[in-house]
């Protein structure tokens, strides 16, 4: 438990003139949660970008009308002892995928949305020298809730829900078994016992194969079920950060208040 | 006996039944729902996706058209009647904010778009306030407004209608919690200053509780329980109730 | 990149800019009568007095390449300008209304479409025994289903955007609706196709008119001219090469113009 998968110091980012990122530093151990929690626009997303390397905010489409690139101006994010930052995009897809996973609020767009599911579990299981076990995807299918597997392998993105894409690209990230996997508002198109299927498996593989995950979301009570620690982001600064139990109980931030107050509640207080 | 069920009802649905067909395949998207809204109620329907309460929604404005069943607005009977004529009596929100706006026209020029009679700027202002929203906003576009603004703005219009009903459909689910707190506080708002009635569709047992006094349980096109919100989280009876209500509680706080 | 492909787009739109003055001002610009026939400088090389040479009947291959595309991007533009009015109007009666009128409609479509654009044509041109509105009606009778699918497909997505919904429940008919919000969003998409068919229908009227099935002479063509002077191209290269040249490049820069404004509209998001 105590090895760092993850390091990020001193990271300032800019689009334009504006500056998304302020002195962002966090680190993420070996089997650890870490969720970044925020409103839309506090960054959260963009700093999923910086470590894919994408230097593109992963989704935010309020982002996609302003023509500049993301800068990043200094810092430095390590990776198991490999800094990410200034990595050639050949270098970042070998890195993405067996190493580095990523589930996208949106996974609908990384798929091919005319091509069928099995071809393209084979086409990227192969691509990362994994074999095509079809009985093990049906195997992973069911166990995040998908209901008939076999069927669902014969269609297309297209036809499917979000909600069910959703689940899918969580499989992938289950075969594929990455050491550190970024998860971008993954259960906020989800329903809300579908949301807690994908939280227990995403759960399992942190315990089973010792997985790191940066999760972000808005939504605390979320963060609370999953994380270990919690680092809150406003207007592109960490503003608290620390572990789960102790930060939603105590926080010290008027802002983190805010935010616990927004959550919705099942008991009065 | 409960304070709510004794208010007169604006709105009633008797035995909806829906059934899409698609070449042979078929689904029954609701299967005998009955529904109640008493007036300045707030009547919850949750169930997950594909539970029907959408088509529900839409059946209820006339924007799908139904297999049997009848509605009733107070007494009189609105069956068959069909969106344009069901739209002086109620308002839709949908999940999508920046898609119930056309692109193209600025925030004023929907909301004027909406309205029937003539342009009443002072009534906006007044709606644009209580929604907590800068009037400049009204001459930007959709694609130049925040989900939650948009989604506020779409209120507006709503309200600005004329109808006293509104149907909320998922309408805080694309937006993060922030945001949604800022709906759930201009929709109570409304329920003390104006004595709307709303019926809110959401996926979130947890949001319902907060926004509404009743709350009927859909799954599979049928409604699986029904009752006060309180009774209903406290003391759910049917099987899938008490699953919804567990995984709630789970991600509350 | 945005900005960049901004400024492409504004490089080529000049030079379509330029092209088309060049050919609404022909008779300023055009050095000599494009019809007057010279028995003293047949088939001259290119010189001062004709910059691009003459042809077999000694006229000036400058003038006729300007006049001439006078007749061509004509004809193009008002065969496209009708194309986008019949195809848009038809798309949206099949988008709107659905049922037996689509079907019928979409199945007439897909029978034009199930041959090569350019077999109709010669086909149909052929019966109508040549001439340039022989020509115009060849092309024309496939070239509408371009914009009638584009349309039909953009109307039932808009259909389906809540605005809609929003504008019906506002007691808005379906011909207010159509006129306010479907026809005016389908433009844009539209207004892209109509560019790409430029160059496309500017190959088939010159092609038409090059197998003497599009203007008759000696009325100055593009097409025709290539095909009047491919006889003595030996001699004469430059009577071939000007009016081949010229088509080449206005094709290429309007398709180019095309695919430029697509992609801008993409990157949109």
């Amino acid at each position: 438990m105590n090895e760092t998968v993850l390091q990020i110091r001193d990271l300032n980012a800019f689009y334009g003139q504006e500056q998304v990122l302020t002195g962002v530093s966090l680190s993420l151990k070996k089997g650890e949660v870490l969720c970044v929690a925020g409103e839309s626009g506090s960054g959260k997303s963009t700093l999923l970008g910086v470590i894919c390397g994408d230097h593109q905010p992963v989704s935010g489409a309020e982002r996609t009308d302003r023509s500049s690139l993301l800068r990043i101006e200094s810092g430095e994010v390590i990776f198991q002892g490999e800094e990410l930052i200034g990595k050639r995009p050949s270098q970042m897809r070998k890195l993405m995928g067996t190493r580095i996973g990523l589930i996208p609020q949106n996974p609908a767009g990384s798929f091919n949305p005319v091509r069928r599911l099995d071809a393209q579990f084979k086409e990227t299981l192969k691509s990362h020298g994994i074999g095509f076990d079809r009985g093990e995807i049906m195997r992973v299918f069911t166990s995040i809730g998908l209901s008939d597997p076999e069927k669902l392998l014969e269609s297309r993105p297209y036809e499917l829900s979000g909600g069910t894409n959703q689940r899918i690209a969580i499989a992938f990230a289950m075969l594929l078994a990455p050491t550190l996997l970024l998860c971008d508002e993954v259960t906020s198109a989800l329903d809300v016992t579908t949301a807690i299927t994908v939280i227990d498996e995403l759960l399992k593989l942190k315990k089973e194969r010792e997985m790191s995950m940066l999760f972000v979301t808005h939504h605390l009570g979320i963060a609370r079920e999953i994380a270990d620690r919690i680092a809150i982001m406003h207007c592109g600064r960490i503003v608290e950060e620390g572990p789960a139990g102790e930060l939603l109980t105590h926080p010290s931030q008027e802002y983190t208040r805010k935010l616990l107050n927004d959550v919705p509640r099942m008991t009065e207080r | 006996m409960n304070p709510v069920r004794r208010k007169k009802s604006v709105l009633r649905a008797e035995h909806l039944s829906k059934r899409f067909t698609d070449g042979k395949r078929y689904t029954d998207a609701l299967s005998d729902v009955s529904l109640s809204l008493g007036e300045g109620e707030f009547l919850g329907v949750v169930g997950e996706s594909g539970s029907g309460k959408s088509t529900l929604l839409r059946a209820i404005s006339g924007l799908v058209s139904i297999d049997a069943g009848e509605i009733l607005c107070g007494t009189e009977r609105m069956t068959g009647r069909g969106p344009r004529e069901m739209g002086h009596k109620l308002q839709m929100i949908f999940q999508d904010a920046k898609s119930s706006f056309d692109p193209r026209f600025s925030m004023e020029r929907s909301i004027r778009e909406s309205g029937r009679g003539e342009w009443d700027p002072a009534q906006v202002r007044s709606l644009i306030d209580l929604a907590g929203l800068d009037p400049g906003l009204l001459s930007r576009k959709p694609t130049a407004l925040s989900g939650g603004q948009c989604q506020r703005m779409a209120i507006v219009r709503a309200l600005y209608s004329g109808a006293g009903i509104l149907l909320c459909d998922e309408i805080t689910s694309a937006l993060d919690v922030s945001s949604q707190a800022q709906i759930v506080a201009i929709l109570r708002k409304l329920k003390a200053q104006r004595g709307l009635s709303v019926l809110f569709v959401s996926h979130d047992i947890a949001l319902v509780r907060v926004v509404c006094d009743r709350v009927l349980v859909m799954k599979e096109g049928h409604v699986v329980e029904e009752g006060l919100i309180a009774d209903v989280v406290d003391d759910p009876q049917d099987p899938y109730t008490r699953e919804l209500i567990a995984s709630a509680r789970r991600q509350s706080l | 990149m945005r900005r960049r492909l901004k400024t492409r787009i504004l490089i080529t739109g000049a030079a379509a800019g330029i092209i088309l003055l060049a050919v609404i001002f022909a008779g300023v610009i055009a050095p000599n009568d494009p019809y007057t026939t010279n028995a003293l400088a047949i088939r001259k090389a290119p010189c001062a007095d004709y910059p691009f040479g003459t042809d077999n009947l000694g006229r000036c291959v400058l003038s006729r390449v300007l006049y001439g595309g006078r007749t061509t991007i004509a004809a193009t533009f008002f065969l496209v300008f009708l194309s986008f009015l019949a195809g848009t109007f038809i798309g949206m009666i099949c988008g709107t209304c659905g049922g037996w009128a689509d079907r019928l409609l979409m199945r007439i479509a897909d029978i034009l479409l199930s041959f090569p654009q350019m077999v109709v044509a010669i086909a149909v041109a052929g019966i109508l025994n040549g001439g340039m509105k022989g020509a115009m009606i060849a092309l024309g009778i496939t070239m509408w289903v371009s914009f009638a699918r584009l349309a039909r497909s953009h109307t039932m997505s808009i259909r389906q955007e809540a605005y809609i919904s929003s504008a019906i429940l506002a007691g808005k008919s379906r011909l207010n609706i159509i006129c306010t919000h479907i026809f005016p969003n389908l433009l844009a998409p539209l207004f892209t196709n109509a560019l790409t068919q430029v160059g496309t229908t500017m190959i088939g009227l010159s092609g038409l008119s090059f197998l003497g099935l599009g203007v008759i002479p000696p009325t100055a063509e593009w097409g025709s001219m290539i095909s009047e002077a491919r006889a003595y191209i030996q001699i004469a290269p430059w009577a071939v090469l000007a009016p081949a040249a010229v088509t080449i490049l206005t094709i290429v820069v309007f398709n180019y113009l095309g695919d430029l404004v697509m992609e801008y509209r993409e990157t949109q998001g």
